[in-house]
């Protein structure tokens, strides 16, 4: 081995230095960066017995990675769902703060809570049928009932006109990532192709992924040439080589019975009803779900009360000459006659109590005690034939017809038959049960996203005591290599001298 | 270089791993400081999830059962209004009874006969007409109107015209007339069994009497169950009482001779004792039901505990877990800020000499 082998191995590992420095300077400045995966510099021997950096190393995991992704949607489609439920359950919550807010009963303003108001109300008028205070006390507590409907209605309208304004959103959201994992894809395959270091590139395509899974659930698969391709996660194709156009049309008023626009990609509709491949989770499926299937339930059960409402205050004919029955002290602007149960989309919305019952419009209230507020004046709609003033018999058949069992449509979710009492709790369990569970699955979901992260972190992160001591080594070596310069110099020196 | 080991820790991971937690103590302190000042659970709906509908179903029937409690407030006074009536008039129609056998034994005056049917008779209309709040408690359920008219007004009342009418039909004269003397006792008798007793039934007391309806008013005073709470001024009793006075008020002072006078005193005597035992019988009638009243009210109030019971079972929130748990999270999480302020400070460039 000659000197000048010496000065080789010593060149050498200055570079081989130098390289290790640069890349544990770029760990140490990309500490607190989301999502940056931590270099490794592989050094190698050389042909000489030297030292080399042959290359840099991008310490990925692409299986920790998925799991991110995935709880990351499952995590946004339950987050979805349960912040739209929640405003939901706010119109039927019972807690003794929102009980205490002015227009709430005592147990709150749920429909349920204002239909029991209405019973004691018909309760205390029965006790005193000639007082004219209790029979407005009826009015108001009927009017209170059908106001809670509709703006239980109103409620679900602008939770789901919301969750439509947020998917266009996320629609939005998703094709600017998309444009953005092209560029960054391109660095990839085009680095590759030159054999340059892709590690940033490939962070920021990894990054991407990650948001995008906040939106939709997405799989990847990465080509030979090192091109990712992204599918949703029931296996639509977003971007292979190029982004694919996601498109969406919001629909800005969404009143009981619309139907919504779906997101389609290439035109492939993958969410509602009618999609061949409807995406499993991400935000965009939590809307999805809240806008085309819970909130319109729940405003299926709204309308079923309304209607069980209006049918269980009809008016019969008293006279036996064969007249069809009519709306009583519930109706809807115009009707016509009694909704039929299986088509009964808007009547929540609809809903008011007679104005013919109703003092302050004009009409009497002891027509709730008579009968006759469909049509005042007609004899064959009125039950207290002889004008007396303590009957009592059609109030205490109203009272009985709340707590008789009806027919419901069972598409509405909560059975086919029941009283509009229990029916009106049922509906108020069914939104709370929904709501309980989709919080809990967004905590345990976001939990888990939380987990992963670190699981991910801990596997691809950087750690800033471990850099430190690989700089402390380097800065050794550097030492010791500029010693051994100093020594090979002067044995140089040495030995030109003596020549 | 870097050995990647099990146990590796990435600096992010270690700064973040206590936000998480310090976050999540913290929202719960806020819901346990809310539910130590209200006592019932922050968030009723995500802690009863479809329990709500049920617990909804409770304070429901709670509303109910208050409601049909102070409305039986209302069927008791009313009930005891027509109690005290009933007993009212009981007791005169007692001491009518009383003062007729003195009459007969004492072969007083006519006069003296048609004062004790006119007083008896003004006592009976004005206790019939007791009132309940804005009810006539007597009317039935045509409670808005006085079911009995007064009878001696100016001119004269139906009732009492019809009452001249009869008599005239019957006799020819009317009682006023000299010539009624002429009427034998038992002719008086078959006229007061006869056509003057039918005055007092149908569709001639519901015409110039009563203007009571026949069905009385009932009230819900517990849960499906409903009770009647009135009796009505068509009762066989008002009749008979009315039947009775109105003989005395009219036949006493006539021209009648004394053995028609007493013919009439004896019909008197056994239609008021009638109505007597017929006031009994409706005073026990309206007390069977204000005890029911009071029995339903009674276990109304123990089933409003039981549900009261119930419902804070769901509701509330224990007072001595919750003041643990606070105790505990705030433990926590100054646990998590002294951690937090240590983790800062372990950090290897804390230790290296500055060169």
């Amino acid at each position: 081995m000659s000197l000048s082998t010496a000065f080789n191995v010593i060149t050498s590992s200055f570079t081989a230095n130098a390289a290790q420095t640069s890349v544990v300077s770029n760990n140490i400045a990309n500490v607190n960066t989301p999502g940056y995966s931590r270099e490794l510099a592989n050094v190698v021997t050389n042909s000489y017995g030297g030292a080399d950096v042959a290359s840099v190393i991008r310490e990925a995991n692409a299986a920790l990675l998925e799991q991110v992704s995935s709880s990351t949607s499952q995590a946004a489609t339950q987050q979805a769902i349960s912040s739209g439920l929640a405003t939901l359950a706010q119109t039927v919550d019972d807690s003794s703060s929102t009980s205490s807010a002015s227009g709430a009963g005592q147990n709150g303003a749920a429909p349920s809570a204002m239909l029991a108001n209405l019973q004691s109300a018909l309760t205390t008028y029965a006790d005193s049928p000639t007082s004219s205070s209790a029979a407005d006390a009826v009015v108001s507590a009927a009017s209170d009932l059908a106001s809670s409907l509709n703006s239980g209605s109103a409620t679900v309208q602008s939770a789901r006109e919301q969750a439509d304004q947020d998917m266009a959103s996320s629609v939005k959201t998703i094709n600017a990532l998309l444009n953005q994992f092209t560029a960054a894809n391109n660095a990839v395959v085009t680095g590759l192709q030159a054999g340059a270091n892709v590690s940033s590139a490939e962070d920021t395509r990894d990054s991407i992924v990650t948001q995008l899974a906040h939106e939709l659930g997405v799989s990847t698969l990465v080509a030979p040439n090192g091109s990712e391709s992204i599918y949703t996660d029931s296996g639509v194709t977003l971007f292979q080589d190029i982004p694919r156009t996601v498109s969406f049309t919001p629909t800005p008023t969404l009143v009981d019975g619309t139907n919504a626009g779906a997101v389609t990609v290439d035109g492939v509709p993958i969410t509602g009803a009618d999609s061949p491949m409807p995406i499993q989770s991400g935000a965009l499926a939590g809307y999805a779900a809240l806008r085309d299937t819970l909130a319109p339930e729940y405003q299926a059960q709204l309308d079923q009360i309304a209607g069980g409402l209006i049918n269980a205050f009809a008016e019969t004919d008293q006279s036996a000459t064969g007249l069809p029955s009519l709306p009583g002290l519930f109706t809807t602007p115009g009707a016509a006659g009694l909704p039929s149960m299986t088509a009964v989309t808007g009547l929540a919305a609809a809903i008011e109590v007679d104005p013919n019952a109703d003092s302050s419009q004009g009409g009497d209230p002891t027509l709730i005690r008579d009968g006759g507020i469909s049509d005042p004046g007609n004899p064959a709609y009125v039950y207290n034939t002889t004008g007396a003033a303590s009957y009592t018999g059609r109030i205490h058949g109203l009272a009985d017809e709340i707590g008789a069992t009806q027919s419901f449509d069972p598409s509405a979710g909560l059975g086919a038959s029941a009283s509009l009492a229990g029916y009106a709790n049922a509906s108020v369990s069914w939104l709370q049960a929904q709501n309980q569970r989709a919080s809990d699955a967004s905590s345990y979901q976001s939990a888990l996203v939380t987990q992963a992260s670190a699981a991910l972190s801990n596997a691809t992160g950087v750690n800033l005591d471990a850099e430190m001591t690989n700089m402390l080594n380097l800065e050794n070596a550097y030492a010791s290599t500029a010693k051994l310069l100093t020594t090979v110099n002067s044995m140089f020196s040495s030995l030109l001298q003596a020549a | 270089m870097t050995t990647v080991g099990a146990h590796f820790v990435s600096t992010q991971t270690l700064a973040n791993s206590l936000v998480g937690p310090i976050m999540q103590a913290q929202s719960q302190l806020a819901s346990a400081m809310t539910e130590m000042s209200t006592g019932e659970y922050a968030n009723l709906g995500l802690q009863l999830g479809d329990q709500s509908g049920y617990e909804l179903s409770l304070k429901e029937q709670v509303g109910e059962l208050k409601a049909l409690t102070s409305g039986n407030s209302l069927v008791s006074t009313s009930l005891s209004t027509a109690q005290s009536a009933l007993q009212a008039i009981q007791s005169s129609a007692q001491t009518t009874l009383n003062d007729l056998a003195a009459w007969t034994q004492g072969a007083g005056s006519g006069a003296e006969l048609q004062n004790m049917g006119q007083s008896a008779l003004q006592s009976l209309i004005a206790s019939t007409n007791a009132t309940s709040g804005d009810s006539y408690v007597f009317g039935g359920i045509n409670s808005a109107v006085a079911p009995m008219a007064d009878y001696d007004s100016t001119p004269a009342s139906a009732a009492r015209t019809a009452i001249e009418n009869a008599f005239q039909t019957a006799f020819g004269v009317l009682p006023s007339d000299p010539a009624a003397a002429d009427i034998s006792a038992s002719a008086m008798q078959s006229f007061l069994s006869g056509p003057f007793a039918a005055l007092f039934t149908g569709a001639s007391w519901s015409a110039d009497w009563s203007s009571a309806s026949d069905t009385n008013t009932s009230a819900m005073i517990a849960p499906g169950q409903t009770a009647t709470t009135s009796t009505n001024a068509n009762q066989p009793g008002f009749q008979a009482l009315a039947q009775g006075y109105a003989m005395l008020s009219e036949f006493g002072g006539s021209e009648l001779g004394a053995g028609a006078q007493q013919a009439v005193a004896t019909a008197a005597s056994s239609l008021i004792s009638q109505g007597v035992n017929a006031m009994i019988a409706a005073q026990a009638g309206l007390g069977s039901v204000q005890s029911a009243v009071a029995s339903a009210n009674s276990s109304m109030s123990s089933q409003l505990t039981i549900l009261q019971d119930e419902i804070g079972a769901l509701d509330n929130a224990d007072p001595t877990t919750t003041a643990a748990r606070i105790s505990g999270l705030t433990n926590q999480i100054q646990m998590a800020y002294e951690l937090t302020a240590r983790l800062q400070q372990l950090n290897l460039a804390q230790y290296l000499p500055v060169t």
